[in-house]
């Protein structure tokens, strides 16, 4: 059976810090302190694949209808067991977690009266896929649960059952009208994107059990940066991981895990593949096949997951990257609220939210704008002006940066963000105005046309809001 | 590589034209031209059509575009390549008779681009989708798909069966159409996915006559043009279609993972979400802008865009090549000399001898005893396909109407040599398969099973493996195993 070959290191790893960009391709004047938004593909992984693609064009048929298909089982059992999964078919790939959870939510057999449950804190294109599926018919309902920091663990676990306990009631009235019991599923990330907060999923999907409540768990962030997966023991419904975020795999491979009992739930991959099987002559599960072969793309960002995890295993494995990842994240947010003069989001809960991405607030005045033309104004003083980007985001009345510590991160670069956005915090209310004016001092309409022509030399844009 | 300055860089300088371009001259097409590619010494390859053939230097210029995104991946994802993505919209456009670039969208491959399209429509019982028997299979199972999961919704399927000719195709089609929407249910819409190209048999449809019928008859018409693009000239507004979706990994020479989908003005309504949904999405009503489709397409989910931005340099190599016209000339010819000489070769028969189906593939029946291919066994199949790889030539094979076929593909490197030997390596192959498949004494009642005696000396490294209708999971074909055919052992058959 064809395997992954383990890359073959020669020397020792780099020392984690600035050292380690020799394993990365960055610009070397460019702070990446926002690996979270789209990964990075270490310089040993891109070489590990070089291989695959030479097979895929040396002999397209073979490599296509054989190679990569065995190849990629062999990963996919390789990763089941990192993430504690209980069996190798419970896992397939997908090309990332939108892709993955679109699958599930869009697979549900929707009835009217359902409940599909998301949070403010949801990814913003996973908030949108529940707003698109209730949409249509037959328009499930789109209820909201509500996550402000700073709370606390025990808080949001308490929220979290109260909340469900309140959907069942409704639920209960809705069932005397329709004469059936309609279901309940709920979005639940493992760790928010913004702010980045490691949340108590494993005790929510509890507690959906206990309520009788569909889990679909976003974990975009989970594998590569929360230790100790185990699946099997935490049972989520369904669950989906990026690889490409912070296990180092190429652009773009994510994982699509649904344990057996649910596997019927899922009737059909995006797209559908020629090994579906219409349910009602299925004679067992059709799941993995049907995700081994959607159509033709490039396979090998899914066999780079496997180049991945011996990549990191030279750095010196998963506890050892993370221990230094989360140590720069508290250290690194302490110093930059100090520089800033702010506070990291959970500063007084003892950082029990943060792994690898800490939160720190933006001194702005309390009336500043919210407005996502502040968020481009930091693109172009930092990311483009100063060759540093943290992700941006409003919560709560404040603004906030995400600072993501990976392994060729340091403190010094939090002190460096810090100088970096005094200055351009400055600049902004001075071109804003801080909200308190009647009138604003620049329409964001044109705020937003002007920076759009900066950064992209008048050529056309289509403006991602 | 000296590291970029991350400032916005302008588009010529990230697709700024290869001087390889420049100075080196191409040569005559034919096995000259291998050289430019990276397939293994001595293979030939006569099947460009299911996974398309990436040229070195668009190799090269994917590796510049990856080193470029991993640099300052920020950057890339929030500004840097959006420029060059309007570029390939806008190239696309212009190559295939969109109205603009507002038509024009990018998606991973056919697969999805037609599955984008049945599932935006919102479906109702009585309504009707009209396939073929030789729709494509994700096609074919997304039609399926749709019939199971929402009531009422009936599939009607036209027999499409070869040989024939273009006109029996167009009165059938006819035929077909009208008794359906004739017998459809009163405020049902009906919904037919014409293939442009059928992949088995490799066929050049009447396309736009068939598109036509449909309008005619008031039936949305969805074009799967996976082979179009690259093969044929296409004037997308003329066509009257309302949807279209072609494959530019095939035949145009893009990095796989690079399809577009032409979603015209008229038809914008039916997409109400891209797949998956985009953070720019906005519920359908007065609010909703009316691009809002074609922005929610630009970014749905961290991809990775080498894949559509190669196409900026798949089509200066096209250029530099000969051009468009030169490249469909070349193929053409070949494709019906080659399948003229293979069936000579084999002594069997051109499908399509008039070449009325024929742009750069053509089909041949393979040598096997009559009664030896009157039913479909899967067996037959991996067998072939190993045993083609086997001897470093590969061209597709399939069943079709009670004879096994091979699919060849005709492209730039390729000469008649190639179908030469390819004749010689099938007549060698299906002598050995008939005699396999004689020893291992299957009865005639089990003729659908697999045989033993092939299992027992499998291609190495290559595995087969039959699905047995989804009882189990996969499990590997061996010598020990005699496993019915429920269906198409799918590795054997995928994107043929």
């Amino acid at each position: 059976m064809a395997q992954v070959e383990t890359p073959h290191f020669d020397s020792e790893p780099p020392a984690f810090g600035h050292e380690m960009r020799k394993c990365f391709s960055f610009d070397p004047d460019y702070i990446n302190m926002n690996h979270g938004s789209y990964g990075s593909l270490p310089s040993p992984v891109a070489e590990a694949i070089k291989p695959y693609y030479a097979m895929a064009e040396a002999n397209p048929d073979l490599f296509h209808r054989f190679t990569s298909i065995d190849i990629i089982r062999d990963v996919r059992k390789r990763m089941a067991k990192f993430i504690g999964a209980a069996h190798t078919d419970e896992v397939v790939f997908v090309p990332n977690a939108s892709h993955g959870l679109n699958n599930i939510l869009r697979d549900i057999t929707w009835e009217e009266g359902d409940m599909l449950c998301s949070c403010n804190t949801t990814y913003n294109s996973i908030s949108k896929t529940a707003e698109y599926i209730s949409d249509i018919p037959p328009y499930p309902e789109n209820p909201q649960f509500t996550i402000i920091f700073p709370t606390t663990r025990s808080e949001i676990i308490a929220n979290w059952r109260s909340y469900l306990q309140s959907l069942n009631q409704t639920r209960a009235i809705s069932a005397g009208k329709l004469g059936r019991r309609p279901k309940i599923v709920a979005v639940i990330d493992s760790i928010i994107s913004v702010p980045g907060a490691l949340l108590p999923w494993q005790e929510m999907v509890k507690i959906c059990k206990e309520e009788d409540v569909w889990s679909v768990v976003d974990a975009a962030h989970s594998i590569g940066q929360e230790l100790d997966l185990n699946l099997a023991e935490a049972d989520p419904d369904f669950w989906v991981t990026n690889c490409h975020k912070w296990l180092f795999a190429k652009r773009s491979c994510a994982l699509l895990y649904v344990p057996r009992r649910n596997q019927l739930i899922l009737k059909a991959s995006f797209p559908t593949s020629r090994a579906y099987i219409s349910p009602k002559q299925r004679n067992g599960s059709n799941f993995v096949e049907q995700f081994e072969w959607n159509g033709t793309m490039d396979f090998v960002p899914y066999i780079s997951a496997s180049c991945a995890l011996d990549f990191r295993a030279w750095l010196g494995g998963e506890h050892v990257i993370n221990a230094y990842c989360h140590r720069i994240a508290i250290e690194g947010g302490k110093r930059l609220a100090q520089i800033l003069g702010t506070e990291v989001i959970d500063q007084e809960q003892d950082f029990q939210f943060t792994l690898n991405m800490v939160n720190v607030a933006v001194p702005f005045p309390p009336t500043i704008s919210s407005d996502f033309a502040i968020d481009m104004a930091f693109r172009q003083k930092l990311l483009i002006k100063k060759k540093i980007y943290p992700a941006f985001f409003y919560h709560n009345g404040k603004w906030w940066t995400r600072c993501s510590a990976q392994v060729w991160s340091q403190v010094e670069d939090f002190e460096i963000l810090g100088e970096a956005m005094l200055e351009a915090c400055k600049e902004i209310i001075e071109e804003f105005g801080d909200g308190s004016e009647e009138k604003p001092k620049t329409s964001m309409e044109d705020t937003i046309e002007k920076l759009a022509k900066t950064e992209l030399n008048d050529q056309k844009v289509f403006l991602f809001k | 590589m000296a590291p970029r300055s991350i400032e916005p860089v302008p588009l010529e300088d990230v697709l700024k034209l290869n001087k390889f371009f420049r100075d080196q001259r191409a040569p005559r097409f034919g096995h000259d031209f291998l050289q430019y590619y990276s397939f293994k010494k001595d293979f030939v390859n006569l099947n460009n059509g299911s996974f398309g053939a990436l040229p070195k230097i668009v190799t090269e210029a994917c590796n510049e575009l990856t080193i470029w995104q991993e640099e300052n991946t920020d950057y890339y994802y929030r500004i840097g390549f959006i420029p060059p993505l309007i570029g390939v919209r806008e190239l696309v456009a212009k190559l295939v008779g969109a109205a603009d670039v507002d038509e024009i969208v990018m998606v991973a491959n056919t697969s999805t681009g037609m599955g984008l399209v049945l599932r935006n429509f919102l479906w109702n019982s009585g309504d009707i989708i009209v396939r073929c028997n030789t729709t494509y299979g994700t096609v074919y199972k997304t039609i399926q798909y749709i019939h199971d999961t929402t009531p009422g919704v009936e599939i009607s399927q036209f027999e499409l069966l070869f040989p024939t000719t273009r006109q029996a195709v167009l009165e059938g089609w006819k035929n077909h159409i009208d008794n359906v929407k004739r017998n459809a249910p009163q405020g049902s819409k009906i919904v037919a996915v014409v293939d442009s190209i059928v992949a088995n048999p490799g066929a050049a449809m009447p396309w736009k006559e068939m598109v036509k019928i449909c309008k005619d008859a008031g039936v949305w018409a969805i074009v799967d043009g996976a082979h179009s693009v690259g093969q044929e000239t296409l004037d997308l507004s003329a066509s009257g279609a309302d949807f279209f979706v072609s494959s530019a990994h095939k035949w145009l020479n893009a990095k796989r993972g690079c399809a577009f989908l032409w979603i015209p003005k008229k038809s914008r309504d039916i997409m109400i979400t891209s797949i998956p949904t985009s953070a720019s999405y906005v519920s359908p009503g007065p609010d909703r802008p009316e691009t809002n489709i074609i922005s929610q397409f630009q970014y749905n989910g961290t991809i990775d865009y080498t894949p559509y931005l190669s196409i900026h340099y798949a089509l200066q190599w096209r250029e530099w090549v000969g051009g468009e016209a030169a490249i469909h000339d070349y193929c053409n010819k070949l494709a019906r000399e080659g399948g003229r000489l293979l069936a000579n070769n084999m002594a069997t028969e051109v499908m399509d001898p008039d070449g009325e189906f024929t742009l750069a593939m053509v089909n041949v029946v393979l040598p096997f005893p009559k009664d030896f291919s009157a039913t479909y066994d899967a067996s037959v199949s991996t067998a072939l396909t190993n045993k083609l790889l086997s001897q470093n030539i590969y061209a597709v094979t399939f069943w079709h109407r009670q004879l096994w076929w091979t699919r060849v593909s005709a492209q730039i490197w390729n000469e008649l040599s190639d179908f030469e030997v390819l004749g010689n390596a099938l007549v060698s192959i299906c002598g050995e398969i008939v005699i396999e498949h004689q020893n291992a004494n299957i009865p005639p009642e089990s003729k659908a099973r697999s045989f033993n005696s092939y299992l027992e000396h499998p291609f190495p490294g290559a595995v087969a493996y039959d699905t047995n209708d989804g009882a189990g999971s996969l499990r590997p074909v061996t010598a020990t195993t005699v496993v019915p055919v429920g269906y198409h052992t799918h590795l054997a058959s995928i994107r043929p």
